[in-house]
């Protein structure tokens, strides 16, 4: 017990949690792609985050010495995100090799237990990092936040992508809410960044506002559950639950009732971050009013991150065994259906909505409100999954239902960033010629620049789900693992059938662009679009669409195995 | 190293074609530099790999290269496997076909880069010829039904493409669009064949249906009629592509193309890949003898109506065509009879026709280049003076293809014509069937002086394929109440008769173009001239192949040692084919008078203008009209399919538009509707969001207090 120490000797576990025995052998131990040992510190395994902090200071002092005539902000950027990438993609790969996937081993705690360390979230770590290089020399190309602005900017980015690190690594309800505002805060003044426009100032606003509402639901939630559990660790909650719980049968009073109210806060606060139905109102604005390239930022990392940590807590009050969840079963097994509901009416007002839209950023917020609901489908589909004790009593089968459902969510998250990507990119560039982002005035694109045209019309197929884009394998995941959770209640099905039938739906808008892209002659007075291959933007398109591609065609037995090992990282 | 040969087969003409595709509009009047590069690079590889096969360079005589799996899903007690994958299967018969195939490939895409000389569309038509090249090969590489599918709809859109490739001549485009939806009939029964196949085998892969003769043995002694069914289905997608009657009314108009595609595609390769199908199913069909029995018939009656069609003809390249039509009615008729005789003939007539066939219309080409683009044979004549390079080859072609002693068409159709005999004798040919009584045969199948019954006529077999021949009874096989060999019988001489037809009309058109005073249409021009030699040459290699190809792998060779050469090569994969045949002199006999009385009486009736086809046209008018509108298929067409379908069309057209647009126009105005529904949701005004927030926190967590029945 802590009251039995004194200060120096908790000092002294607190220093030897966070540094380590012998950090610096074990950094080199790291570095040679070997599994780091029991005694090493949490800052090793935090390694990839400090970078970030670091670039982010780096950044900072650019600004206030007046070193951009050195280094630009966009190069200290590039080279901290490279840096943290490399760095992140070594753990990954020192996991992946020297533990099996589900070992004990691999769930190590960093910082006194407040983060996590393990594969699940250090493939997001990757996700995120790669995501936040190819954001960064996006800019770069595109040009968004000017030589002066650019430490400015990119400080708000890294800070935006920390908040998210810490997200997916949490294993507590405080550093969940940590996390989430410090994704958000950054946010708010990205999508104000267009300072001159607005249109702009009032996105953000609106963002801060309703943010801030989110967050307090959500607070209110977190402490809600803490109190009534009396812990906020991720590992005892469930079991503390099941005490707090108590009865059997399951009684309606006054503990259940506040239990039940919690959860729905703290999803609330998820369901804003991840733009479900009816909590997506701040979406459209807030894309609309952004840049592009922000637009897209938030679009896929926020998101992956926002997903990354409703698993965290959801399988934290699931538990990892039935036994401590036993009571709680039905009430999961219910919420799940009432996820992948809600999943499907985002999905389809997400399509519904896209459906007339002008603005290609527009169109694009709908479009990612519909895949944040095909996706929230992958874990509604799991809780039912992992939840169907009357229909499959072997635990194990039903973790490994559960592990094909997150294996399908995390391989389309992959896929989504790239096709999403691809296509705020090419709108970016676009943008930056036309200076238009009416649908209508991309007429004539085929004939003036063909890489743009190939590299949209790959992300758009890709994002309806056709084969043999990466899209395609993606949905076809998700789907079969609805499929399966139809056999446990037919409520699954009937979302299968709303997925399928917002397939079909979703081929219109996104068609759509690609006729005015294809078809359309240009406008007479129209600029002409010189985007061609060999130039960074079109290199850089093409890179995105052949991924897409090669996702679909080649890439998806690898990807889908590394998911696949992932995800099983999260059942015993 | 010689996997690695057979993948670049397909990869120089798919390299080409993407070349040409992106540098088409720099490259211009160069572009055929690039198919030809790329034909010539598959037809050396082509030939390697022939060569590979000849000399046992693959370890079992055959490979299948796995190229690019797409998807894999395994079987499971209620599902069935699904496995998607491109690979590439090389054996002695698809190395025959790509020989052939890129052989003529390359000499077509010479000829063509003098023939489409200043056509604005030069770089697009070559890229389709490259692009065509490449499905073909794939096609004829298939390792399984799903790719062969694939690779059989990639040839018919590369066949529309050419087809209609003079798209502003309505003609043109209306002749491309009509072979596109007439093979779209038999592809339908080819695709629901393969669904069979999918269905009866758990797989589409060859090495599990095909290949696997226990399989289909297995299968055929379950359900006797389902094997039957499957071949019917497939059959049907081979008259589609093949041109064969009922379907074959797209193959003349198909003409409209330009004709280096006519002499490529619509005579050399593409519609054989019926007949190669049907060849590459052997081990199906051998356990199908009702299926084989329509085979035959169908392949009869299609040479004999498309003969008959082709006597009238007045337009040069329709000839051919209808001769094509005919010849691979042959093809089939060999296919069906159920000996192996007949399958290797088939075979080898589909390689003499590729060269003979190409020959006649490169040559057709060339007169019509020198006519100026009129084919109409009433429009010119005495030739043979002013093109006299053309002359000789266009001759040779004729001979060849009716079918005279000693060029490739004799010995082809001979074969053909023999095996139809056989089956209508069984009993006469019974070692054929019997092949166990190989005691009385020594190692060459050279008939033993013992006499074994009636083992004069016998060969040695060997292998398994034997045994499944043996045990279907084809004596016993019926159709519509009609004894097997009474069908054979009759379509012996059908057959027969179609021969002296063949050299009739073949000649018909020599005499007409070549003979006689010479004329010259105005069209022509300063045209009027030999062609060039970039059109020639290929020509005149083409006249040595359809002059000496049968003499020297036909039966004539089999004196070396035993079989012959193309026989022994193709016996690598149909193992019956390797069998000694003794010459059927009956058959000789009569087909080789049959060759003489019809180049005779067309030389009588047009060496010389003269007014004996006019009186006998007086005389019979109305076979004269049958035969000269083509038998009115396409009226027929028109009455029996063309109007009711248009009826039906303009009946959902207007159900369409009083039903379905009504719907589908509300359906449309639902997402506005609900947008304009929701659009006061999205009012801009936060205060609202929150309200909206509150609302669904409370839905949220009363849907999760009722349903969970606490």
């Amino acid at each position: 017990m802590v009251c039995d120490m004194n200060f120096s000797e908790l000092l002294q576990r607190v220093v030897q949690d966070t540094v380590g025995t012998n950090p610096f052998g074990d950094l080199g131990r790291v570095w040679q792609g070997q599994q780091p040992t029991l005694s090493d510190g949490s800052l090793l395994m935090f390694l990839p985050e400090l970078i970030v902090v670091g670039t982010i200071l780096a950044l900072l002092f650019v600004r206030l010495f007046d070193l951009d005539k050195v280094f630009s902000g966009q190069s200290v950027a590039l080279l901290g995100s490279t840096v943290a990438l490399l760095v992140a993609v070594v753990q990954f790969l020192a996991l992946k090799n020297f533990d099996g996937a589900a070992s004990d081993a691999v769930h190590k705690t960093m910082f006194t237990g407040l983060l996590v360390y393990d594969a699940f979230g250090v493939f997001f770590k990757v996700f995120l990092l790669l995501f936040l290089q190819l954001v960064v020399y996006l800019t770069r190309l595109t040009g968004l936040p000017d030589r002066e602005d650019a430490p400015d900017f990119y400080t708000l980015l890294f800070g935006s992508t920390l908040g998210m690190l810490l997200m997916i690594s949490s294993n507590n309800l405080l550093m969940v809410f940590l996390g989430i505002e410090m994704t958000s805060v950054p946010s708010y003044a990205m999508v104000g960044f267009l300072k001159g426009r607005r249109t702009s100032s009032e996105a953000a606003f609106k963002y801060v506002v309703y943010g801030a509402g989110a967050a307090g639901v959500m607070l209110y939630g977190i402490s809600l559950l803490a109190g009534l559990l009396g812990t906020t660790n991720f590992p005892e909650m469930a079991v503390r639950l099941n005490m707090v719980i108590g009865t059997h049968p399951l009684k309606m009073d006054a503990t259940l009732l506040t239990l039940l109210l919690s959860i729905v806060m703290i999803l609330v606060g998820f369901a804003f971050k991840l733009s479900i139905f009816p909590f997506h109102f701040w979406g459209p604005d807030a894309f609309e009013g952004a840049s592009t390239e922000v637009a897209g930022f938030l679009s896929v990392a926020s998101k992956g991150a926002a997903f990354a940590l409703l698993l965290r807590v959801l399988l934290a009050l699931v538990g990892p065994t039935t036994e401590q969840s036993g009571l709680m079963v039905p009430v999961y097994f219910y919420l799940g259906i009432a996820i992948s509901v809600l999943a499907a009416v985002t999905a389809t007002f997400g399509n519904l909505a896209a459906y007339s839209q002008n603005n290609i950023k527009r169109m694009l917020a709908y479009s990612t409100i519909a895949h944040a609901g095909y996706m929230l489908m992958a874990v509604g589909a799991m809780l039912v999954l992992l939840n169907a004790t009357k229909h499959v009593p072997d635990a194990q089968v039903r973790w490994d239902l559960a592990t094909r459902a997150v294996e399908g969510l995390l391989f389309y998250l992959w896929v989504y960033m790239l096709m999403n990507l691809g296509a705020f990119a090419v709108a970016a560039f676009i943008r930056n010629e036309l200076f238009s982002e009416d649908i209508t005035d991309f007429g004539g694109l085929w004939t003036q620049a063909p890489v743009l045209t190939f590299a949209m019309a790959c992300c758009m197929f890709s994002l309806i789900g056709m084969p043999p884009f990466g899209g395609f394998t993606g949905k076809f995941m998700v789907f079969s693992s609805l499929f399966q959770a139809g056999h446990y209640h037919w409520a699954m099905w009937g979302v299968l059938a709303i997925a399928g039938l917002n397939t079909v739906f979703s081929l219109f808008y996104y068609v759509r662009v690609l006729k005015f892209m294809f078809i359309a002659p240009a406008k007479d007075d129209a600029r002409r679009v010189k985007v061609p291959l060999t130039s960074a933007a079109g290199s850089y398109v093409f890179a995105l669409a052949v991924l897409v591609l090669w996702t679909g065609m080649w890439g998806a037995k690898y990807l889908s195995a590394t998911a696949h090992d992932v995800a099983s990282v999260l059942f015993p | 190293m010689l996997e690695l040969l057979v993948i670049l087969i397909p990869l120089c003409p798919l390299l080409a074609c993407l070349a040409i595709t992106v540098l088409g509009p720099s490259l211009k009047e160069n572009s055929h530099w690039l198919t030809v590069l790329g034909n010539a690079g598959a037809f050396t590889c082509a030939l390697v790999a022939l060569i590979g096969v000849a000399t046992n360079g693959f370890p079992e005589g055959s490979q299948t290269i796995p190229l690019y799996q797409w998807m894999s899903i395994p079987g499971s007690s209620n599902t069935m496997a699904l496995d998607i994958t491109i690979a590439l299967h090389i054996d002695s018969m698809s190395a025959i076909m790509l020989t052939m195939l890129t052989f003529v490939a390359t000499l077509v895409a010479i000829y063509a880069s003098s023939y489409m000389h200043g056509d604005p569309g030069y770089a697009r038509f070559f890229a389709c010829v490259s692009l065509f090249t490449f499905s073909m090969i794939m096609l004829v590489l298939s390792a399984n039904f799903l790719q062969l599918f694939m690779f059989w709809e990639a040839v018919g859109l590369c066949s529309y493409l050419l087809i209609g490739f003079w798209y502003e001549k309505p003609s043109a485009s209306a002749a491309g669009m009509k072979a596109f939806l007439v093979n779209r009939v038999g592809d339908f029964g080819f695709a629901i064949g393969i669904f069979l196949l999918w269905r009866t085998f758990g797989s589409v892969d060859y090495v599990d249906t095909i290949f696997n003769p226990a399989a289909l043995a297995s299968v055929a002694a379950k359900y006797p009629g389902l094997l039957e069914t499957i071949c019917l289905c497939l059959f049907t997608g081979a008259i589609g592509k093949s041109a064969q009657f009922p379907l074959h009314v797209w193959l003349p108009d198909a003409m409209e193309g330009p004709t280096p595609v006519s002499a490529l595609i619509h005579a050399a390769t593409m519609v054989t890949a019926g007949v190669y199908m049907v060849a590459r199913c052997t081990n199906l069909y051998m356990l199908a003898p009702h299926a084989q029995l329509v085979v035959s018939i169908i392949g009869g009656l299609t040479a004999l109506i498309a003969a008959l069609i082709g006597l009238t003809q007045t337009d040069l390249k329709r000839v051919l065509a209808y001769s094509t039509v005919s010849q691979l009615g042959y093809m089939f008729l060999g296919l069906g009879t159920g000996t192996f005789l007949g399958i290797g003939g088939a075979m080898f007539h589909l390689v003499t026709h590729a060269f003979f066939k190409a020959l006649l219309f490169l040559g057709a080409g060339s007169v019509m280049h020198a006519m100026g683009g009129v084919i109409d044979m009433r429009q010119f004549g005495g030739l043979r003076k002013l093109m006299p390079k053309t002359y000789a080859t266009f001759l040779v072609g004729s001979l060849a293809l009716a079918g005279l002693f000693p060029l490739s068409g004799f010995w082809s159709k001979d074969t053909i014509l023999a095996s139809v005999r056989m089956a209508a004798h069984p009993e006469a040919h019974k070692a054929d069937a019997h092949p166990a009584t190989t005691d009385g045969h020594d190692a060459h199948g050279k008939p033993a002086e013992s006499g074994h019954g009636a083992a004069d006529h016998g060969k040695a077999g060997h292998g398994d394929a034997h045994a499944a021949v043996a045990s279907v009874d084809r004596t016993k096989v019926k159709l519509f109440g009609i004894a097997a060999t009474t069908w054979y019988e009759i379509l012996f001489w059908a057959g027969s008769f179609t021969a002296f037809l063949t050299a009739f009309y073949t000649f018909r058109a020599v005499f007409m173009t070549f003979h006689g005073e010479e004329r010259i249409p105005e069209e022509a021009g300063h045209h009027a001239h030999e062609s060039p030699s970039a059109m020639t040459t290929p020509l005149i290699i083409l006249a040595l192949g359809a002059a000496f190809l049968g003499l020297a792998l036909g039966h004539m060779s089999a004196i070396f040692n035993g079989t012959g050469f193309f026989d022994g090569f193709l016996s690598k994969t149909i193992p019956g084919t390797a069998g000694h045949h003794d010459a059927d002199w009956f058959v000789i006999g009569l087909s080789t008078v049959a060759a003489i009385a019809g180049i005779g009486l067309a030389w009588m009736m047009y060496a010389e203008r003269s007014g004996v086809p006019a009186a006998i046209a007086q005389a019979v008018p109305p076979l004269y009209r049958l035969s000269l509108n083509k038998f009115y298929f396409d009226e027929l067409y028109y009455i029996f399919l063309v109007v009711p379908v248009v009826c039906l069309a303009q009946l959902s057209r207007f159900i369409d538009w009083i039903g379905v647009d009504g719907l589908v126009g509300f359906i449309s105005r639902i997402p506005g509707a609900i947008a304009k529904l929701a659009r006061p949701i999205q009012n801009g005004l936060v205060q609202f969001y929150a309200l909206s927030m509150m609302l669904a926190t409370a839905m949220l967590l009363w849907a999760l207090l009722v349903r969970p029945g606490l």
